[in-house]
């Protein structure tokens, strides 16, 4: 009878309940308050996930993964961040401490080694060229430079991210971690996520949490900006349809751009390589099962892991900072100025060809592909019901991939020392 | 300050001056890269298109004038009631991308000023072949 008492009260101390009184005892108060707000954050994006339908496929899985490791244990948790992030449990020279991520790290540490040793998004990015058409881009080369125009916000924010960190003291925002939060402003999940895993990791849960939202609000952050910017004329005009593109010019593409990036920005390469690899897969039209694969399992495999976690890294001591609260208002300038910037850059462009571009095309220079093109189509809709914008969005939408990811190139090569 | 001597720091940049003028070079820097690589990228497309383009599409250039800014097109009249009853933009915007492709042109120089539907002459055997092979590709 006794044994049996006492192997009872053994099984209450290891219960997650006693945990969490532990922590009040102890007076860890981050962690204690910390943890049921944080587990009502998860729940709150699990329902933004599935009954707002905010980008599903990834806020699902970030979502639960921040809900797993959160939950009070003692011993065996599943994701331990303190391995990547605290110097106590780094390499003295700053690297990681693989002999200890593998002997006690939990299930997400060792698929969290994924994202810190950057595999997950360059295999995204895969997946992502070989859904892309790059077709409308092709057609009308000139739609790049919107791609272009559109980083504006990433390096505005920059900006902002350093004065903030300057101005307000309890927010700590060096060089590195203003480039990560500037990157929001590429509208590109993968590519937000490489960058702040290289240059400010405990930032990345708050970063790819603001990104990923933010993404899935571009059909509410983008129209008000569109409509204060271009007058009715301009959001009306009907562009020219464009050419035919050859398979030829379709299968180069990908193979000049990988050259091209590669020669001047090498750090973007394992991102534009991969979108690049993928997009030939698409169009050379003799390994489609391998392009199926990429598109389909290996994609939808790779979120899964990637969005679990970074999801799982967001714990308390981590999340709950003014850092995030400055992260969550950079990135919704970071989409403003981008929006902004390429919208600008459009009506320039629409001036100098004479009224035959419309300004509306630039703001899809913010990548977040297909949405920004979607908006873009549904704002020149509403002006000119006859008015189908949609390919030709298609062009700085895809270019703002390129764009923004050799923006991130250009942040790592800077500051990744 | 230089950017090195930022990363030097590590953390936030005390001063908010400094702050301006580290992010002002990145700026410059980073947008200048930016557009350098995307210009290129720019000109590396507009050469192949003058290397691999179809010569089809410098046809398709010279068509516009060419193709007469207004066609009427007939169309098969069978049941008249039905046609008040349907969504007459949506039969024009096919009829309209029918034209343009058959032409091999952009619907933006078409002009459809009316349509009617005229009786189908053909012998009823005909029709039901027509139907018969429409009804197998599907």
């Amino acid at each position: 009878m006794g044994s049996i008492l006492s192997s009872f009260s053994g099984f209450a101390e290891s219960t997650g309940i006693n945990a969490l009184v532990e922590m009040f005892r102890n007076g860890e108060w981050v962690e204690a308050i910390g943890t049921p707000i944080m587990i009502i954050i998860a729940c709150v994006l699990l329902y933004l996930a599935i009954v707002k339908k905010f980008e599903p496929l990834l806020l699902l899985p970030i979502a639960f993964g921040m809900l797993l490791s959160n939950l009070p244990v003692f011993e065996g948790a599943i994701m331990h961040p303190e391995y990547f992030t605290d110097p106590k449990f780094l390499k003295p020279d700053g690297g990681l401490d693989m002999g200890l991520i593998l002997k006690n790290g939990g299930l997400f540490d060792i698929l969290y080694l994924g994202v810190k040793l950057g595999i997950y998004p360059p295999l995204i990015f895969l997946g992502v060229g070989a859904m892309t058409d790059f077709a409308p881009l092709i057609s009308n080369p000139k739609s790049i430079l919107l791609g272009a125009a559109a980083q504006f916000g990433v390096f505005f924010t920059f900006v902002g991210a350093l004065l903030l960190g300057s101005l307000v003291p309890g927010i700590e925002f060096g060089v590195k971690e203003a480039a990560s939060i500037g990157i929001i402003g590429g509208a590109d999940g993968p590519t937000a996520i490489y960058v702040t895993k290289t240059l400010a990791s405990s930032l990345l849960p708050a970063i790819a949490v603001a990104a990923y939202s933010y993404m899935a609000l571009i059909p509410v952050i983008q129209p008000p900006i569109m409509r204060a910017m271009t007058t009715k004329k301009e959001r009306g005009i009907v562009m020219e349809q464009l050419r035919e593109v050859t398979r030829t010019e379709r299968i180069v593409f990908p193979i000049v751009v990988t050259i091209v990036v590669a020669l001047i920005v090498p750090d973007a390469l394992s991102l534009v390589g991969m979108l690049m690899l993928g997009n030939l897969m698409r169009e050379c039209g003799v390994v489609d099962r391998l392009s199926k694969t990429v598109q389909n399992e290996l994609m939808n495999i790779v979120t899964i892991f990637l969005g679990l976690t970074v999801g799982a890294t967001a714990t308390a001591a981590n999340f709950l900072t003014l850092n995030t609260i400055g992260i969550i208002a950079l990135g919704l300038i970071a989409f403003c100025i981008s929006t902004a910037g390429g919208l600008l850059l459009g009506k320039i462009m629409c001036k100098l060809s004479g009224g035959k571009i419309n300004p509306l095309i630039g703001a899809a220079g913010v990548s977040a592909v297909p949405m920004a093109a979607r908006v873009a189509q549904v704002e020149g809709q509403k002006e000119n019901p006859s008015n189908f914008l949609l390919m030709h969005a298609m062009g700085p939408n895809v270019a703002g991939v390129i764009g923004s990811a050799v923006a991130a190139g250009i942040f790592l090569s800077m500051f990744a020392k | 300050m230089t950017i090195e001597e930022a990363l030097k720091i590590g953390g936030k940049i005390p001063n908010w001056i400094d702050s301006l003028s580290i992010g002002g070079q990145v700026t410059v820097i980073g947008l200048i890269i930016v557009f350098t690589v995307l210009v290129i990228l720019m000109f590396v497309l507009k050469i192949m298109e003058k290397i691999f383009a179809p010569k089809t599409a410098k046809n398709q250039n010279e068509t516009p004038e060419i193709v007469a800014p207004v066609v009427e097109e007939k169309k098969v009249e069978q049941k008249p009631v039905t046609v008040v009853e349907e969504d007459d933009e949506e039969i024009i915007a096919v009829i309209m991308a029918a034209i343009a492709a058959s032409l091999n042109t952009s619907t933006y120089n078409l002009k459809i000023k009316s349509f009617r539907r005229v009786s189908n002459t053909a012998p009823a055997w005909n029709k039901a072949g027509l139907n018969e092979t429409i009804n197998s590709r599907f």
